[in-house]
């Protein structure tokens, strides 16, 4: 992959790109979520980390298996920064998986309010230069 | 053994949208009613001047110019940075400084510049506080954070909003009598309950404001206090803490873990308990805020924030009065001042010099400020007690 994608939209990776990123973006663009885990102790983290934190060793990515999730908790963004404002409204939430693992996405499919509780599943989307993970109801 | 440090003096500026001032006037109008007081320039023998974002004023290395402005050539200064605790941080690191012996007086100003930028790219500038790699492409604003710890306290507590709506009108009942807020106008419930959304469950008067402002005090050394005061506030707990950078990461969103780290470590510092306290300022930047920060500090028991709400414990003549200058709400939330304000508004209800009795706490010997950046990740408490 030549070409930089983003994470979201309203988002230059410029900044944040390095191999190991770039690894987890391009499984994204192949629809597998990856979490990393530590190569010494075994600790697993969601969104992956390079280094693991409590070892700082190095992590390898490894593709979440897990799919369902429940709505931890969730906000919807009526005001949103200047980089998202032409997507207002949007609902952030933080799914946690049966693992206990967590990721915070927008959930893209809502046709009420959401509950905490609520039943989510991981789904993906790809446009020209975006990639990202998102939650479905 | 650490010298005791107090808190000689205070200044503060008028909070508002200050289409009038930059960093630099404002930073001047906070100093200027200290040096009437006698503490002139040449007493300071070094000082911390400090804004959390030189986005918004574009200013860079900022102490310099802010030292130079008000009068302070060839003594030492520097900036501290940490968000909207970037005031009290600032205090902490003069507190040591004077503590350890290598100043006897120290003048702590914070300042912030916030309205030359839009609402949209102040929103900007503070979401790019969370991971950048992470939450930031989410478009997860500062109050987007608050808004997921509410949902969550909601559905753990059920709480419903009109709590929060309770909380907005007593910030705006004292904001209303303190000539330095920003936003001094009285608030019904209703118009609290359906203000606009702004990232529900949290609503525009949930919200803390996007103020331009500037505080400061001058804290001392003990065998130097009585130069500059017969009432000094003792600075006589410190308490610091932090919480996990992402905000999934936490193992509640009910409560700040760097919050009640920072409480334990202050009240264990002074040697006193939270049934002590005569009233607090707290980090109400959303209502929500300020219900779990009656937790965290151990005034109300995990969840039952709401009744003491309920019950106006939290209220000038209550059992534990609760931002009486309309705290960050009303008088509003210029990131780098607030910790200062804070420390500025405790000093002014010591002294008994509140603008009027409608806001005046009694006898306050024990005082707190509990300062939080971000959302969560930097927490600053401090407990002051009355010297006279
Ligand atoms: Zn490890």
């Amino acid at each position: 992959m030549s070409e930089h994608k983003e994470l979201y939209l309203g988002y230059s990776t410029d900044k944040a790109v390095t191999p190991f990123f770039q690894d987890f973006l391009e499984a994204l663009e192949q629809e597998k979520l990856m979490k990393s885990k530590c190569t010494s102790c075994g600790a697993e983290y969601l969104p992956p980390r390079q280094h693991c934190q409590k070892c700082l060793s190095e992590c390898t990515l490894t593709e979440m298996t897990e799919k369902e999730a429940k709505l931890y908790s969730y906000v919807v963004v009526e005001f949103a920064p200047m980089s998202l404002s032409s997507k207002q409204p949007y609902v952030v939430a933080i799914g946690e998986f049966p693992s206990g693992l967590r990721l915070t996405a927008h959930i893209t499919n809502l046709m009420a309010m959401p509950e905490v509780g609520m039943p989510l599943r991981l789904g993906f989307e790809a446009k020209e230069k975006m990639v990202t993970y998102k939650w479905l109801v | 053994m650490a010298r005791r440090v107090a808190v000689v003096a205070g200044g503060h500026s008028k909070f508002g949208k200050r289409f009038d001032a930059t960093v630099r006037e404002l930073s001047a109008e906070a100093f200027k009613p200290i040096v009437d007081e006698g503490i002139t320039q040449d007493k300071i023998d070094a000082s911390i001047l400090s804004y959390a974002a030189s986005q918004f004023s574009g200013q860079g290395a900022g102490s310099a110019l802010i030292a130079d402005y008000i009068g302070l050539q060839n003594r030492p200064h520097m900036r501290v940075e940490s968000a909207c605790t970037t005031g009290t941080a600032s205090l902490r690191a003069a507190w040591g400084m004077v503590a350890a012996g290598l100043y006897d007086v120290m003048l702590v100003l914070g300042v912030e510049q916030m309205n030359r930028v839009s609402s949209a790219m102040a929103t900007e500038y503070m979401s790019q506080a969370g991971d950048m790699r992470w939450e930031y492409p989410f478009g997860i604003s500062f109050p987007a954070f608050y808004a997921l710890m509410a949902s969550r306290y909601m559905s753990e507590y059920g709480m419903t909003h009109d709590t929060l709506a309770k909380i907005a009108v007593k910030s705006h009942h004292y904001g209303a009598q303190n000539p330095k807020a920003h936003l001094p106008k009285e608030i019904t419930f209703e118009e609290a309950n359906n203000a606009v959304a702004i990232c529900s469950p949290l609503n525009l008067y949930d919200c803390s404001l996007i103020t331009d402002g500037a505080a400061a005090v001058v804290i001392a050394s003990e065998d130097r206090v009585k130069e500059f005061t017969d009432r000094p506030m003792w600075i006589k707990g410190i308490g610091a803490g932090a919480s996990e950078m992402m905000i999934q990461d936490r193992a509640s969103l009910t409560s700040i873990p760097g919050a009640k780290y920072a409480a334990n470590a202050a009240y264990k510092m002074a040697g006193v308990e939270p049934k002590d306290i005569k009233m607090a300022q707290v980090h109400d930047c959303f209502t929500i805020a300020e219900l779990i920060a009656y937790e965290d500090l151990g005034f109300a028991e995990p969840g039952k924030g709401p009744e003491l709400v309920e019950n106006k414990e939290n209220y000038h003549d209550g059992r534990i009065p609760v931002n009486c200058d309309g705290g960050l709400k009303s008088k509003g939330h210029p990131l780098g001042a607030t910790g200062v304000s804070m420390t500025y508004e405790v000093m002014k209800q010591m002294r008994g010099e509140a603008e009027n009795s409608s806001r005046q706490i009694d006898d306050v010997d024990l005082g707190l400020v509990h300062n939080v950046g971000q959302s969560g990740q930097f927490v600053n408490v401090f407990i002051f007690e009355r010297g006279w």
